[in-house]
């Protein structure tokens, strides 16, 4: 049905990737592409998609092939152009990053799933009814009036893809869609794409990792440093050795060998977060979870307050040093919102949170910043330097360091996250895990002996994810302390001393780590 | 109170317009007190953000009001009744006439314009330009113009938090709130433009440019008989205006 057959492909005078790679989905296929980051998934999925990038300077060398017509590119300004607008009424693409692929014109979430019917004229009876099964078959329906752009991490992902899946595409390429999703989710997802399977359409799914679980005669294309490793069944790639490329397998542990956590930190640690019967009522407009336009406009009636459920209703938590925390519970069950709690990015209507002996009560956020240190969910969010170095040195800088020493420090968590060697490099250039590890390189650089990291693990390949999990025993075993939300089950199983669960407003001790 | 909608968001807007062409037009001081009075003055009071549209229209009009006072006031060359010589500034009685008209016709524009899109429901207006079969890129730009505004503040909290979330203190003083504007404006506007390249591969990809009319996930709220009201409004403010300033021009 779809073929790529790629003889190269360079971004601008770069290293030629993707030489030698042929890739064809079958109607009805699951293909899984696995690779490290940079291994070139990205780049083979917006090829699949149409995007040969010949207007963003990069060079594409070797043929598209979609229904039997074929579309030959030489690399040269006379190569043919496609127009998106044809190629995606066939081809849907979901890249990552929920937040930029967003058409900034709908005002609900039922709007923004129907932008790709609505853009080629679907009338609209037909139109409410496919968006109205779309968002059932993902749980979204109750979310429909909701604005977009104040959902949840797991929310708006679901948002896009449904926006994709809504399009009854032949093909469908997806760039990491499970990133950020609860089990749930995940599996809501994977169902409203056998549907369309089922319907002849043929899915492909980019991944760092290899799925733990995929649709029977799943194919799996690995990729390592831009050229294929292997080609086959899933069955037969979890034996290929597929690890020395850097490509584990979803939900294994990661392999941290001796540095894992030995024991409980003893009880005697100094108690670095103390968080006493905090209640969050009202999540402020402008942050996921918060009201949409519908509910503001409900808002304007007198308000209700003691009748809108709390995101956390009354919970209270003590994280000693030498500790590390897990929090788990499904998209939009309130794990962002504690988090934010620590270090005051998000005030709560009643309770106290004391952090390292010091209240948190008036103060500006910015005063907890050597203390607690905040990993965004979204790394975008986080990042606004014009460098790698820049960004890192914010943190010491805005503490009060002198230069030479905020350059130093920055450079020491730069070495730790293993990313000297592109210190002078916009963070927009790097690849999503490089992205990710900048961010968390300057949360370690400002030194908080609190790490509060929302979604660590999410989109990380293996050789990232191992090297997270040192970072955090690390941490731990030199006195800090660790709260991370994770939806990431053998992650937390293998480094967190404690797991809790936070459903309704409330949080449950899941079970004690296997190590504890 | 919010008021209730009864009225096409389309409509509405052109209603503002043409009162706006009408006050120029008429140029008549007892005309625009009392479309001042008896329009723009409900229309804010009822339009439910009376607190907001009140600040927005006396942060605009206020200093237009103020240099229109001061220039027309101090130095209007037409002036006879000298009311307080100043040297090289007269105070005239025919100047601040003149001022007050302008003030007061200023003060509608505004009144009517701000009302006019501060209470415009946006996704109505463009899920009616697109039944209408407006022209998609026209829409965009609408849409995209208005919905920027959200996202713009939207993304620069975002940024501040981060940078607050690293040890950025924003003080309560004016001068650090000055500072924590600036450090966010730089990674605001790259930020913005990395958006906007990768929204514009992403509508290519979601069938924006299709050919062919474009349809609306909501609901159609104007009716026959708004599309002939707007139609007579229009003729008729147009006529009006012809005639009027026709028998201006003859008188």
């Amino acid at each position: 049905m779809i073929r790529l057959q790629s003889g190269s492909f360079a971004y601008d005078d770069g290293v030629p990737l993707l030489s030698g790679v042929t890739v064809a989905v079958e109607p009805g296929e699951y293909l899984v592409v696995a690779g490290a980051s940079g291994s070139g998934k990205t780049t083979l999925a917006r090829l699949l998609a149409g995007a040969v990038g010949t207007d963003a300077g990069a060079v594409f060398r070797g043929s598209l092939t979609l229904d039997g017509e074929t579309v030959r590119f030489e690399g040269g300004p006379a190569d043919p152009r496609i127009d998106p607008a044809v190629w995606s009424a066939s081809v849907a693409f979901v890249a990552q990053g929920a937040w930029g692929q967003l058409s900034m014109m709908s005002a609900t979430v039922g709007e923004e799933i129907a932008f790709g019917p609505c853009n080629r004229g679907v009338p609209y009876e037909r139109l409410r009814r496919e968006v109205d099964d779309v968002a059932a078959a993902l749980k979204l329906t109750e979310l429909l009036d909701r604005d977009p752009r104040r959902l949840s991490g797991g929310q708006l992902q679901r948002t896009i893809i449904a926006a994709a899946v809504v399009q009854r595409p032949r093909v469908l390429v997806l760039d990491e869609p499970f990133q950020g999703l609860d089990a749930g989710a995940a599996a809501d997802v994977s169902a409203a794409i056998d549907v369309l399977r089922a319907g002849g359409t043929g899915v492909v799914v980019c991944a760092p990792m290899l799925p733990r679980t995929a649709p029977e005669g799943a194919r799996i294309i690995a990729l390592d440093g831009g050229h294929p490793v292997f080609d086959g069944l899933l069955a037969e790639a979890r034996w290929a050795g597929l690890r020395r490329y850097g490509i584990g397998t979803e939900g294994d542990a990661p392999r941290i060998g001796a540095a894992r956590p030995r024991g409980a930190p003893t009880t005697g640690g100094r108690t670095l977060v103390t968080v006493d019967d905090v209640v969050v009522r009202y999540p402020s407009p402008g942050e996921p979870g918060g009201p949409g336009r519908s509910e503001r406009r409900a808002r304007r009636r007198p308000p209700v307050s003691r009748d809108t459920p709390a995101v956390l209703d009354g919970v209270s938590l003590q994280v000693r040093a030498g500790e590390i925390l897990a929090v788990r519970g499904s998209n939009g069950s309130g794990k962002t919102t504690l988090l934010q709690v620590l270090n005051g990015l998000r005030r709560p209507e009643s309770g106290r949170v004391t952090v390292d002996g010091t209240p948190i009560l008036r103060q500006p956020t910015g005063a907890f910043a050597g203390v607690v240190g905040y990993l965004f969910q979204d790394t975008d969010q986080q990042l606004f330097e014009r460098t790698v170095l820049r960004e890192v040195s914010y943190g010491p800088r805005a503490a009060g360091l002198r230069r030479v020493d905020a350059l130093r420090r920055a450079a020491d968590a730069l070495e730790a996250v293993g990313l000297s060697a592109v210190a002078d490099i916009h963070p927009y250039e790097l690849a999503f895990v490089q992205r990710r590890l900048v961010a968390l390189a300057s949360l370690i650089a400002a030194g908080p002996s609190v790490w509060v990291l929302d979604e660590p693990t999410a989109g990380l390949d293996e050789p990232a994810r191992t090297g997270l999990a040192a970072l955090l025993v690390q941490h731990a075993q030199g006195g800090g302390a660790v709260v991370m939300a994770t939806h990431d089950a053998a992650f937390s199983a293998a480094v967190a001393h404690r797991v809790l669960r936070l459903e309704a407003g409330l949080i449950h001790e899941e079970s004690p780590g296997p190590v504890s | 109170m919010p008021r209730r909608r009864i009225l096409n968001p389309l409509t509405e807007l052109l209603a503002a317009v043409l009162l706006v062409v009408l006050v120029l037009v008429v140029n008549r001081w007892e005309f625009s007190l009392a479309v001042l009075l008896l329009v723009v003055v409900p229309a804010v009071l009822t339009s439910g953000r009376a607190r907001q549209i009140g600040l927005a229209v006396l942060l605009i009009a206020g200093p237009l009001l103020l240099s229109s006072l001061l220039l027309h006031g101090l130095f209007f060359p037409e002036g006879r009744t000298v009311l307080l010589d100043l040297g090289p500034a007269r105070v005239t009685r025919e100047g601040l006439a003149f001022a007050a008209v302008m003030g007061l016709r200023m003060s509608v524009f505004t009144g009517v314009l701000l009302t006019a899109a501060m209470t415009l429901d946006v996704p109505e207006l463009l899920a009616t330009m697109t039944h209408r079969q407006w022209n998609r890129k026209l829409v965009f730009v609408v849409g995209s113009a208005v919905g920027l505004i959200p996202h713009v503040a939207l993304r620069s909290r975002q940024i501040t938090r981060a940078q607050q979330a690293r040890g950025l203190v924003v003080g309560r003083g004016p001068l650090s709130r000055v500072r924590a504007l600036l450090t966010v404006t730089t990674p605001l506007v790259i930020g913005l433009l990395v958006d906007a390249s990768e929204r514009n591969r992403m509508l290519g990809a979601r069938g924006f440019s299709s050919p062919g009319p474009r349809t609306s996930y909501l609901p159609d709220t104007d009716t026959p008989r708004q599309r002939a009201v707007r139609r007579a409004m229009a003729v008729g403010v147009g006529l009006f205006s012809v005639l009027w300033l026709g028998s201006g021009v003859l008188a």
